[in-house]
């Protein structure tokens, strides 16, 4: 017996393997079927169901009190949710409102309006996973997490209802007319940081040129994955973001700008000490400077300015008494 | 064979400490010198991270410049020892014949002279070396107080000396540590392996390889200067004071050299932001809902107030174009009629009506205001007249 349940049999096998391939078509064409039906039925329903919801939610005024006081809009503007991105991809209401299935609602629970909004992003990781997996480490989602509401979430800097398209589906870059608006975006937080920014060198020729050659909030702070700028490694990395540009000579080049600011800054005592911690300890303070420590943050002006650039004696000796408080001018000998 | 077994001491003891001594600093500033040139390289910041980084290796160089420092004082002192007290001959002096010298070598390595230099105490290569030596550290000493010490050098000289002096500090080491590994370890090491700065001491048929006119002037007895010991005690007696009086004033400069100045302030200035971080922005007011007759104005009838007010609160849902649960408030007769579920609102039995009892739940995205539900319940109190 032993011996004969070990023999080959070519006939059983055959049936087994015929039986096992039958299995596998059956499963197949199941799934087959089932996505078929699961990637047509979603948008018959979500053509249906945007109209339904702007039958209502389109009249304009139509508002919902909120315990703390605070109102409530329900309405929407058709117009501009029909030109806006989710709008062109026939997105429905109820992709994102997923609570939504019937009339009447569910009772929304909220105690105000930024409660609202807090329980409502989330449902951006449908569709936009990836950008809001980077949101999780950024600096934003950090206060938010710590009980700091005010901390931006994703419908605070893209309102979905009129959000219109910001990268080319094909290339993947951000379209020019949605880079000149990043900074502004920011501003409704960062309203200070931003009059900052239109005096500087970059931020007046964006906001008052349209020059897209200078960077705009997420060139030097990211996107998304924002990190914490106060942080001993941003510091550190911070001269590879100045770097960027700097070294570009397609850019810098249309403006006069040496493109060896980095090699030289790399090259001196302070750049060489900065590099070597980015190397080897980034997350280690030093007290080398990098180049905001010099030309300054969100109010970068250009280094010939005659009244704030830091190439005027008196400004530079301002900027190296930061670090060296017993720098003073070259002593005069007298007579 | 005893002529041959004899040896000449050439290095005393003191001064193969100081050789190590120069030897072990030089190398170790080569080394940590070199890692900060080329900084960008994959070897150097192996070296940084092996040490701790980049600080911990400064101060490894700056130990290792102290430590020669003190290994050039000595020399000084001492050759000053050998010139005023015991008037040696100055033997590591360059002279016109190091050049004849170095000449003939040249001409003899291309087969165009007889026979190689005879040279004295110290040949021309030597000397060359020392001289190099010399000057290199004359070089090292002053770029590196400059960078050591740079807002005092900057109160005197021009900013751009700085970078300079580093650069020469660079350069200068570069070709330091070039002519140690393509000249002394040619000469020394490979030309013929010569052990004398380690056993002190040469054999009499290296002396008369080496050096034959030394060791003719020892044979001669002429190498040293004959001293008395009262004379030795007299000049012993000038120097002693005049090289303690010396040996504080170097002292002073290393120790201004090395703790000068407080060159910047040790702990980084927190970042901070001169205006605030958040400050949002005025926030456009939201449209709230358009205005609804007051109580002042209200006339108890359909046509006067109700009838606005129910196409402003449910009109949306409720009226021609959407028509939720089949209910209308678009004219009076819609409105009495009611919806799927029947008729909501019953002449003049307010709290009867399901209108009334479903607003009074509350939660319906159109919902009264307490004063306005107050002005519906009247209305149908009193009939839900039309005119």
């Amino acid at each position: 017996m032993r011996n004969t349940s070990q023999t080959f049999h070519p006939r059983r096998a055959c049936i087994l393997i015929a039986a096992f391939g039958v299995g596998i078509l059956i499963l197949t064409l199941a799934s087959l079927a089932q996505s078929a039906a699961a990637s047509a039925a979603p948008v018959a329903a979500q053509q249906l169901d945007a109209a339904a919801c702007l039958a209502c939610h389109s009249k304009p005024g139509f508002t919902l009190p909120l315990p703390s006081g605070e109102t409530l809009l329900l309405s929407i503007d058709s117009q501009a949710f029909e030109a806006s991105v989710h709008g062109a991809q026939a997105v429905g209401c109820t992709s994102c409102h997923t609570d939504i299935t019937a009339f009447p609602h569910p009772a929304l629970i909220a105690e105000n309006l930024r409660d609202v909004a807090v329980k409502m992003y989330t449902t951006c990781q449908q569709c936009h996973s990836e950008q809001y997996n980077k949101t999780l480490d950024s600096v934003h989602q950090r206060a938010l997490a710590a009980g700091n509401t005010n901390a931006a979430i994703c419908t605070d800097c893209h309102n979905p209802h009129t959000q219109t398209r910001i990268t080319d589906p094909d290339t993947g870059q951000i379209l020019p007319d949605a880079r000149l608006h990043i900074p502004t975006t920011c501003a409704r937080c960062h309203s200070a940081i931003y009059d900052q920014y239109t005096t500087s060198v970059h931020g007046a020729a964006l906001t008052e040129e349209n020059n897209l050659d200078v960077p705009t909030c997420i060139d030097c702070h990211g996107v998304h994955s924002i990190a914490n700028p106060t942080t001993t490694t941003f510091r550190t990395n911070s001269p590879l973001i100045c770097a960027k540009c700097h070294t570009d000579p397609t850019i810098m080049d249309q403006y006069g700008i040496s493109t060896r600011v980095v090699n030289t800054y790399v090259a001196d005592f302070h750049g060489t000490t900065i590099t070597l911690f980015e190397k080897t300890h980034p997350d280690q303070a030093t007290n080398k400077p990098v180049c905001f420590d010099c030309h300054g943050v969100h109010n970068i002006q250009k280094a010939d300015d005659p009244i704030y650039g830091i190439a005027m004696k008196e400004n530079l000796l301002v900027a190296c008494q930061r670090c060296h408080p017993d720098a003073r001018p070259i002593s005069r000998i007298p007579g | 064979m005893s002529k041959k077994s004899r040896s000449y001491v050439r290095f005393p003891l003191a001064r193969r400490i100081e050789h190590l001594t120069m030897l072990l600093s030089f190398s170790t500033l080569g080394v940590t010198g070199l890692v900060q040139k080329y900084a960008a390289s994959g070897l150097s910041i192996a070296i940084v991270n092996l040490v701790g980084g980049i600080e911990n290796l400064r101060a490894i160089h700056h130990v290792a410049a102290i430590v020669m420092m003190f290994g050039t004082m000595y020399h000084i002192l001492l050759a000053g020892y050998h010139v005023f007290v015991k008037r040696s001959r100055l033997s590591m002096l360059p002279a016109l014949q190091d050049i004849k010298d170095g000449w003939q070598a040249l001409m003899y390595n291309f087969g165009l002279a007889k026979s190689y230099p005879q040279m004295g105490r110290y040949t021309f290569e030597e000397k060359l070396e020392y001289w190099a030596f010399v000057w290199g550290t004359i070089v090292m000493g002053l770029t590196g107080f400059m960078m050591w010490n740079p807002v005092t050098t900057a109160h005197i000289l021009p900013g751009e000396f700085i970078p300079a002096a580093k650069a020469a500090h660079g350069g200068e080491a570069l070709l330091a540590v070039l002519a140690i590994i393509v000249w002394h370890m040619y000469v020394v090491h490979i030309r013929r392996f010569n052990k004398s700065i380690w056993t002190g001491k040469f054999t009499e048929a290296e002396m008369l390889h080496e050096h034959p006119l030394e060791l003719a002037d020892i044979k001669a007895g002429i190498a040293e200067p004959r001293l008395d010991p009262k004379t030795l005690r007299k000049r012993r007696k000038v120097y002693y004071p005049v090289a303690g009086i010396l040996t504080v004033v170097m002292l002073v400069g290393v120790n201004s050299f090395v703790s000068g100045e407080k060159t910047a302030i040790t702990t980084v200035l927190p970042i901070s932001s001169p205006v605030p971080i958040y400050l949002p922005q005025t926030p456009t007011p939201s449209p709230t809902a358009q205005p609804t007759p007051t109580s002042g104005a209200v006339v108890l009838t359909w046509d006067g107030s109700l009838g606005p007010l129910f196409q402003t609160k449910c009109g949306a849902c409720h009226g021609t174009t959407v028509k939720l649960a089949q209910l209308s408030f678009a004219t009076y007769a819609d409105t009495l009629k009611g919806g799927q579920d029947g008729v909501i609102i019953l002449p003049g039995e307010a709290s009867g009506s399901s209108l009334i009892q479903k607003q009074q739940a509350g939660g319906h995205p159109g919902q009264f205001s307490a004063e306005e539900l107050g002005l519906v319940s009247q209305w149908i109190a009193a009939g839900a007249p039309e005119k």
